[in-house]
Parts: C-alpha cells; sequence; structure tokens
C-alpha cells in the first residue's frame, strides 16, 4: 500500500491540474468558485428570502455552505471519476481506492482553504476564540472520513449502474435545501416552533447536519459542539468510511471489464 | 497455498473466465430494481480451465486464433480482472503492454505520462528519474515527449507504451499484439530489447501472430482454442500446431475472381502431403501435391494450365504454364506433384489457373500453405548449394 503513495499523489497533482490547466490564476480557481456561489447565497438568503435573521449572516452562512460544497462536490466528481480514469483501471492492478480518494482529496484541499481564510475572520469577526478551536481539524477529520466513504459508495456504483450519478444530481437538490445551511433547526423556524419533531428530524437524520452544526458551533457561536454531536460526527465518518470501503472491494473486481 | 509464487513466476490453476456480451453494457440501478433484465446473449466463456506454469526466466509465446483467449489470459495474470473459478498467481512486479491507449492520460505530455504509469506500478520518483533518460532515449520520440499525448498517432503510443514497460525492470512482462502497430525497424528494437529483459531474468509472455517474433524470443508455445490450451511445448513444434489449426479452418481454395463463362475452369483445388492427406503445412525437402479439378463446358483435348507461387510479401517465387493433354473429357482431376519442396519457413500463396489450349489462362483459385520452420537457412528458396574450397595458402596476409 505505501509504494502507492506516489501513485496517490500523482492523481491528486494531475487532478487538481487538470481542471484548471491552461489558466493563467490556475489553483486560484478553485477558491474563487465557492466565493463566489457564498456572495450569491448571502445575497439571496440573508436578503432576499430570509429565513431567519442571525448577526453575521455571511459567517453564519459560509460555515454551513463550505462543508456542503465539499460534500457535494467530492460525490458528484467521485461519480465519474472510475470513467475518466478507466485507462489506467485498464492498464495495472493498483488499489482502485486510489482514484475516488485523490478526487475527494482534490476538494478536501479547496475546503482546506477556504477554512483557513474562514476561521481567523469568523474569531475576529464574532469574537469566538475558545479552546473548542482545537476541535476543528477532529470535526475536519471525520468529515473527511465520511465524505470519502460516500465517495467510494457513489463511485463504485456508477462505474457498474450509469445512472446512479444523475440520481444523485437529482438527490442533492433537495437535499440542499434541508440540510441546516443558510438557517438552523431551531426554535426561531416558523414551521419548527409548531412541530418540533421536524427541528429534531432536520438536525439528526441528516447525516451532513452534525457536521455542519459542530463546526458552527466552534466557529460561529464559539462554544464547542454538544458530546452527542461529536459523538454522532465520529461514528458517522467511521461507520461511512467502513461501508464505502467494504462495498469498493467487493466491486471493484470487476472494473476493468464495466469500464 | 502455503506461500506465494517466487518472482518471476506465473501459475494458472483452472482457471475460468467468461464474459458477458450483452449490447447495454452499462446496466442501470433502475433495470436492477425493476428486475427488467432484457434476456441477452449468454455469457461467452473466455477461459476454459485454463492450467498452466511458467516457471522464474522463462519466455512463452502465446498463439491461437482471433478469441482464443490470449488477451483474457494476459489480463488475468495482470491482476486487472478476476477469474470466475481457479486461481491465478503472478510473482513479483508485473509490468503488462495490453492495449495502446491503456494508462495514459490523455491531456498530459509523454513525460508526464511516464511518471503516472510508474506510479500504477509502484514505482517511486528517484527510480523513474533514473530510468527517464533511457526511456525517452528508447521511444525515439524526440521532442514529442513533451506534447499531450491525445496528439500521438497509434506508432507513437506504442513507442512510448512500450519504452516504459520495458524500462521498469519487471519480474514478469506480459504483451499483447500491440507491436503490430510499430514499424519495421521499432518492432525489430523492441524485440531486442525484450531479449535482453530475458537474459536478465524476466519471464516474458508474448502474445503475437508474428510467428518469426515468436519464434526469434521464444522458448516455448502456448496455443490456445476456444479458451483452452491446445498445445504447450517447445516452439518450432507448437507453431506448427498453430498453423495446422489456421490451415484447417482456411479450407480448400478460395476463387479471387466473379466466376466467368470460360471455356475451362478451376472447380477446386486441394493440398496434400505426401502420404496423400490434405494438409496446410508442409517440410522443406518433404514432398507437397497440388490437386486440381477442372470442369469444362464441352468435352475438351488440350488445356494450358498456369501456376504461380508467392510468398508471404507478394514476392513471386515462381509462375509456370503448362499444357496438357485431356483426352476430350469434360472434367479432369489433376496433381501437380512436387517431391522435394526447397521452399523454407513461411507461408505462401499458391494460385493456379486454367485456360482452353491456345487461351493465356488467368488465376483462378488459391490456397495457402505453411512451411515449417526449422534451424538452418532463412529466406525463401533453399538453395541447396554447398561450400568447398578451391585453394588455400598458408600464412597471414601482409
Amino acid at each position: 500500500m505505501l509504494a502507492y503513495r506516489y501513485l496517490f499523489g500523482q492523481l491528486v497533482q494531475r487532478e487538481l491540474r487538470r481542471k484548471y490547466k491552461g489558466s493563467r490564476l490556475g489553483v486560484l480557481w478553485y477558491l474563487v468558485n465557492p466565493l463566489v456561489l457564498l456572495g450569491a447565497y448571502t445575497l439571496m438568503f440573508g436578503h432576499v428570502f430570509k429565513v431567519q435573521s442571525f448577526p453575521d449572516f455571511p459567517i453564519f452562512l459560509m460555515v454551513g455552505l463550505i462543508v456542503w460544497t465539499f460534500f457535494q462536490q467530492s460525490l458528484v466528481s467521485a461519480s465519474e471519476s472510475l470513467i475518466d480514469q478507466g485507462a489506467l483501471v485498464r492498464k495495472a492492478r493498483f488499489p482502485r481506492e486510489a482514484i475516488p480518494a485523490s478526487t475527494v482529496t482534490v476538494q478536501l484541499i479547496t475546503f482546506a482553504a477556504i477554512l483557513a481564510l474562514l476561521t481567523p475572520l469568523a474569531l475576529a469577526l464574532r469574537g469566538t476564540l475558545h479552546p473548542a478551536v482545537l476541535l476543528v481539524p477532529v470535526v475536519v477529520v471525520f468529515l473527511f472520513c465520511f465524505v470519502l466513504g460516500c465517495a467510494l459508495v457513489v463511485a463504485v456504483l456508477h462505474a457498474y449502474f450509469r445512472d446512479v450519478g444523475p440520481i444523485l444530481t437529482a438527490a442533492l437538490l433537495p437535499w440542499f435545501f434541508l440540510t441546516p445551511i443558510f438557517y438552523a433547526p431551531t426554535r426561531s423556524l416558523s414551521f419548527v416552533r409548531h412541530h418540533a419533531w421536524i427541528g429534531t428530524v432536520l438536525a439528526w437524520v441528516n447525516p451532513i447536519a452534525p457536521f455542519i452544526e459542530s463546526l458552527r458551533a466552534i466557529l460561529y457561536s464559539g462554544h464547542a459542539p454538544s458530546w452527542g454531536q461529536l459523538l454522532y460526527v465520529a461514528l458517522a465518518g467511521l461507520v461511512a468510511l467502513a461501508v464505502g470501503l467494504t462495498l469498493f472491494r467487493r466491486l471493484e473486481g470487476e472494473l476493468a471489464v464495466v469500464l | 497455498m502455503i506461500s506465494g509464487p517466487q518472482p518471476g513466476e506465473v501459475v494458472l490453476r483452472h482457471a475460468t473466465r467468461s464474459f458477458s456480451v450483452r449490447a447495454d453494457q452499462a446496466r442501470t440501478l433502475k433495470g436492477l430494481v425493476l428486475g427488467r433484465r432484457a434476456p441477452g446473449p449468454a455469457p461467452v466463456p473466455a477461459l476454459r480451465d485454463v492450467t498452466l506454469h511458467i516457471s522464474p526466466g522463462e519466455t512463452v509465446g502465446m498463439v491461437g486464433r482471433n478469441g482464443a483467449g490470449k488477451t483474457s489470459t494476459l489480463r488475468v495474470l495482470a491482476g486487472i480482472i478476476p477469474l470466475q473459478s481457479g486461481q491465478a498467481l503472478c510473482g513479483g512486479r508485473v509490468v503488462s503492454l495490453l492495449e495502446l491507449g491503456a494508462g495514459f492520460s490523455r491531456d498530459f505530455s509523454g513525460r508526464e505520462n511516464i511518471y503516472l504509469q510508474g506510479a500504477l506500478y509502484g514505482v517511486t520518483k528517484p527510480e523513474l528519474d533514473a530510468r527517464l533518460g533511457r526511456i525517452v532515449a528508447f521511444s525515439e520520440l524526440g521532442e514529442f515527449i513533451d506534447v499531450p499525448v491525445k496528439t500521438y498517432s497509434s506508432g507513437m503510443l506504442l513507442r512510448l507504451g512500450f519504452s516504459i514497460a520495458a524500462h521498469l525492470d519487471s519480474d514478469v512482462l506480459l504483451i499483447d499484439e500491440v507491436l503490430a502497430v510499430g514499424d519495421e525497424a521499432f518492432q525489430r528494437k523492441c524485440l531486442r530489447r525484450i531479449s535482453e529483459q530475458i537474459a536478465s531474468g524476466t519471464t516474458v509472455v508474448l502474445v503475437s501472430h508474428d510467428a518469426g517474433a515468436i519464434e526469434r524470443v521464444c522458448d516455448r508455445v502456448v496455443v490456445l482454442d476456444a479458451g483452452q490450451v491446445a498445445f504447450d511445448g517447445p516452439t518450432t513444434e507448437g507453431l506448427l500446431h498453430y498453423h495446422r489449426l489456421m490451415g484447417t479452418e482456411r479450407g480448400g481454395g478460395e476463387s479471387l475472381r466473379q466466376p466467368g463463362s470460360a471455356a475451362v475452369e478451376v472447380s477446386d483445388v486441394e493440398l496434400r502431403d505426401g502420404a496423400g492427406r490434405p494438409s496446410a503445412v508442409f517440410h522443406s525437402g518433404g514432398s507437397l501435391a497440388l490437386v486440381v479439378e477442372l470442369r469444362a463446358r464441352s468435352p475438351l483435348e488440350a488445356a494450358q494450365l498456369a501456376l504461380e507461387l508467392r510468398a508471404q510479401d507478394g514476392a513471386r517465387v515462381f509462375r509456370g504454364l503448362h499444357r496438357l493433354s485431356l483426352g476430350g473429357e469434360a472434367s479432369a482431376q489433376l496433381a501437380f506433384e512436387i517431391p522435394d519442396l526447397s521452399l523454407l519457413g513461411g507461408d505462401y500463396d499458391l494460385a493456379v489457373g486454367a485456360a482452353k489450349d491456345g487461351d493465356e489462362p488467368v488465376l483462378e483459385r488459391t490456397v495457402r500453405f505453411s512451411v515449417a520452420s526449422a534451424p538452418g537457412p532463412e529466406g525463401i528458396v533453399d538453395l541447396r548449394g554447398s561450400w568447398r574450397m578451391l585453394a588455400g595458402r598458408t600464412g597471414v596476409r601482409p
């Protein structure tokens, strides 16, 4: 496995360069796109369709948005990754996980870069410097495990069943609105006030929500996430990764035949 | 299994594998959930209970007709596709050259692809840095090495692919028919490089339709037929077996021209060996008989027969015109007998044509046959001459 570290590095580097090769700003485009998206969402959900009011709304929104973007972009790019790299799969016997893992890693690099910009900004603007900030890397590690696990499932399934990609794209859109990105699943939401269980469902059934809530607790609210949230985050990450790896390894054998 | 294979060892035990050949290769989740699996053709077996053992350092040529399972065997050995039952073991670093475009990122330059392919086999950057110069030099790609691979011709892809595969210090090297894409000079260079690899102890499995290439490189030949090992043994015998396999399928001669309204025509041709059995493989020095069926529109006193022999590259080896008395028959069986064949190893086309006496016959039917290669003289015709000394002089020249 260690012998393939270089291969993994090559795949990541290649993926980073392939997307924006030939453009002068190069890798910077990786940061520009999410930032433009953030501006648009701030305008939409902070001013036009205002659901709840939060002070420093852009920071509130950005924490959720970068986690979601990381999750969504990783799944979408991972689903096509094995087909894109079919020429490599048909060439040699190397750990095939390296291919979807490299696309997720590329997304992680973008995510980490924006998070690194956001963290000092949030701490300064919100005055939320708190020892809990040390938990940020922990949450990020489990988030990576969770996204990687999901990406492995999506990648290998899409290689066998070519309608997985479109189904995924269709599922991600409602999922975005059900995820507490531009709102918090608390009593300040009008429908949660009347039906408290909706808030519980929004916060706990959606596996991506606790990741957002945890990071938001630390960066936006300035307190540690609850034990329940931390436990959920750790379990979700490990379970997703275990399921993803198991499924991937069971199905990877025929990849060279189906691609 | 108690211990793994040693580096360079190749083992197939009762290897079995078939492929689904459904037109809609890409299945859908919807189809799976709804259980709607349209009935398609049955899976095609590619390997049927193949057992093979290749010791480290051996060189094996694999031959067989198209679809006999040669490429599938290599892909199984390379670990690219799994077996349905049986066992495939390949010791050490297994490097393969199976498909021209495989392992290349089209948008990246040849140089970048060298690093990527090396990485696919677990080779590290320092090792690749050390080999880069040799790989680039061997490929003769020159400045094209820094051009995206998508602009390469198939010959260039082969040059780069082979150069990489041949310089990764593999324990097992698997090469499919791709070499045929290269020009003659590069093919020779490839074979030379392969023999260097063999000399350094690499196990080589070479699939090719070029019997000459297999003969030059391999000590052993495996003939595959319909997914099974039809022959496994020394090269000369193996190639003979292969030619026989191909010959039986070829059958009688095929007509090259539209059936005309000629007064007389060749209706059938067949080649027979010394014992009078139909054959497609002959030996230098052995006997060969061409049996021809003639059919005339009306009884004929005499006919003209043309006979032409061409070598594989199209060179005319022989052309002769013979006049034959038919004695007023409307059809006849004739034989052209060669008691002591002076042809050397290779494939040949023998064409025959007939016309009524006085007309120029056109060649109507062709049969292909092979002459088994044997150690000794090479070329088309055995001159059967010998050297003798006419005069000698002692001492050295000034």
